[in-house]
């Protein structure tokens, strides 16, 4: 598997893709953290069901986890980021026809799609790496600019900031996956997307507006749950467990289609 | 021992029979050409060797173990499938080291093909700025990475200039020569005639014929190319041979009649004693193109795709 991990990091060395992927998460920790901000000092609240965010109260930013706040706020948004980048990654190796000479080089597919997971996981930790650097050098100004109590943002800063980077990165880890087994199903990066995409912004939405709909076990809640450490409704380890279970699901999936399935393109 | 074998495979998909109880046998060492019409059956032979997709009845086998198991033999056999695929982002060198990383081979391979390749001094560039020919030599570049004991190359020519095809083919002969094998499947008859050393013929998923060169080159019949001065008795003289008891056959302004060199005085006179005269008498030889369709009863088959299902076998 080593072998298929180094094969897929030298073809993911690809300029424009690693900037899409990290240049938009920098993007997204940048404008979420100043919209946020701005938000939270005016006392505005979103209305439940409000896709792809979920903004801290007042109370909550000015504690020490403040600091690392905007990544849970924004990160079912760095999760279509991861999502779609994922499913480009995999879907370009059948529409360039790739996959052909990867099968016929490596004819033992588990390893080729585990190379591939393991691989898109480690690009995931630089993104998610890039997202908390972006994060930290965007609040801190945005917050002083609106007046947020920054004091206790120094208290025990390192376990915050590497708390923050553990859900995240275990939450986009479980977005690119899903990206992959998607891509790996339709073998089309555009199909892909508009599945990720429309499920987290249309689907789950209108599933959380519908009262009384039971939406904790939702994949966007769980991850968004998984990236804040937990929340009111879904407790930490809970979110864990369905991520988890999700990631399994997914997998196997996804396993068995590439395993069993004529290699045509 | 042969490199590849074949016993009844077949492979199915939907209505489609693309093989039809293919038998065979590969020789080792040389060049093997890999021969028929559109959709008789060679891309889905090979994808099966390769282990891409697997056979539905059948079994064949490749360097001694069985195509179920493509792993045991995966390391032994370079590939050029089709149009070569690539990341067109990265450059030769990278999609070169790739490769290289997977199929667990020393980095020296990758300097050693891209000259081997004549894309040394281009290594660098994107492949999205490569010509078909420059991304047809990393193709083969990539099928001789592993250096390989049996190399199956699709269409190994297609995109290069003449002078690439020149190269290509020599580059084919001294592997061919030096021990290893090597399957070309082409639509170029020329080539397939120029460097193989051993014919197969498939069409509608059958084998028709799997021999050595030789043997094909045999079957040549010596012909005789004639034109009369006048157009105008082309259909006169075509009639007077037909009832002379000469094989004729019509074609594009001039008549093609089956006879050795030594006949051509005969047809001369045969012409003048129809008050016929000629402006052009050529003696000739078959090459590979006519013996093929000789061979593949001059049939598409993609064409006759349609006609094949309705008759429960394929194309």
């Amino acid at each position: 598997m080593i072998a298929a991990i180094r094969s897929e990091l030298t073809r993911l060395r690809q300029p424009r893709l690693l900037l899409a992927w990290f240049g938009l998460m920098a993007l997204f920790a940048m404008l979420v953290n100043t919209i946020m901000v701005t938000f939270v000092s005016g006392g505005g609240s979103l209305p439940p069901g409000a896709p792809g965010v979920a903004f801290p109260t007042l109370a909550e930013m000015e504690s020490p986890s403040g600091l690392m706040a905007g990544l849970a706020a924004a990160s079912n948004m760095f999760g279509i980021v991861s999502l779609s980048l994922c499913a480009v990654a995999t879907a370009d190796d059948y529409s360039s026809g790739l996959v052909r000479l990867l099968v016929a080089a490596e004819p033992r597919r588990w390893p080729l799609l585990a190379g591939k997971v393991v691989a898109l996981v480690i690009v995931t930790a630089g993104a998610t790496t890039v997202a908390a650097i972006v994060n930290v050098f965007a609040v801190l100004p945005a917050a002083q600019a609106a007046g947020i109590s920054t004091v206790a943002w120094g208290t025990n800063i390192l376990t915050v900031v590497a708390l923050a980077w553990s859900n995240l990165f275990m939450a986009l880890c479980v977005w690119g996956v899903l990206g992959l087994v998607i891509a790996v199903l339709a073998r089309s990066a555009a199909v892909a997307i508009s599945i990720g995409v429309g499920y987290v912004l249309v689907v789950e939405s209108l599933v959380k507006m519908v009262k009384d709909a039971p939406s904790d076990w939702l994949l966007g809640t769980t991850l968004g749950a998984v990236a804040s450490g937990g929340t009111a409704t879904i407790p930490y380890t809970t979110a864990i467990a369905l991520a988890f279970a999700y990631v399994i699901l997914g997998l196997v999936l996804a396993g068995a289609v590439f395993i069993r399935r004529d290699v045509t393109d | 021992m042969p490199v590849v074998t074949t016993s009844e495979l077949t492979r199915t998909f939907g209505p489609v029979t693309a093989l039809d109880g293919l038998t065979v046998e590969l020789p080792s060492a040389g060049v093997i050409g890999l021969v028929g019409p559109n959709g008789s059956g060679k891309s889905t032979l090979i994808r099966i060797l390769l282990g891409l997709i697997r056979p539905t009845a059948g079994s064949a086998a490749v360097l001694g173990s069985s195509v179920r198991g493509p792993a045991a033999y995966a390391a032994r056999v370079g590939v050029l499938i089709e149009s070569p695929a690539f990341v067109s982002a990265l450059s030769a060198r990278a999609n070169l080291t790739s490769l290289a990383h997977l199929r667990r081979v020393p980095l020296e391979r990758v300097e050693v093909v891209l000259g081997q390749t004549g894309l040394a001094g281009r290594d660098r560039e994107p492949v999205k700025r490569f010509s078909l020919g420059m991304k047809q030599r990393l193709g083969i570049a990539a099928a001789l990475l592993s250096d390989p004991e049996l190399l199956i190359l699709d269409e190994p020519t297609n995109g290069l200039d003449p002078a690439g095809i020149v190269e290509v083919r020599e580059l084919l002969r001294d592997l061919g020569r030096n021990g290893r094998t090597v399957i070309v499947s082409s639509h170029q008859l020329s080539e397939i005639e120029a460097v193989c050393d051993h014919l197969v013929v498939i069409r509608f998923g059958k084998l028709v014929f799997s021999g050595p060169m030789a043997e094909v080159m045999k079957r040549t019949r010596e012909h005789i190319d004639v034109a009369p001065e006048l157009l105008a008795d082309l259909p006169r003289l075509e009639a007077g041979l037909t009832d002379g008891g000469w094989s004729v056959n019509g074609m594009d302004g001039i008549l093609r009649i089956v006879a050795n060199a030594e006949r051509a005085a005969d047809l001369n006179r045969a012409a003048t004693a129809m008050g016929i005269t000629l402006r052009a008498l050529v003696v000739g030889q078959d090459n590979l193109e006519e013996i093929f369709l000789e061979m593949t009863g001059r049939v598409d088959g993609e064409l006759a795709e349609g006609r094949a299902i309705a008759n429960g076998k394929v194309a």
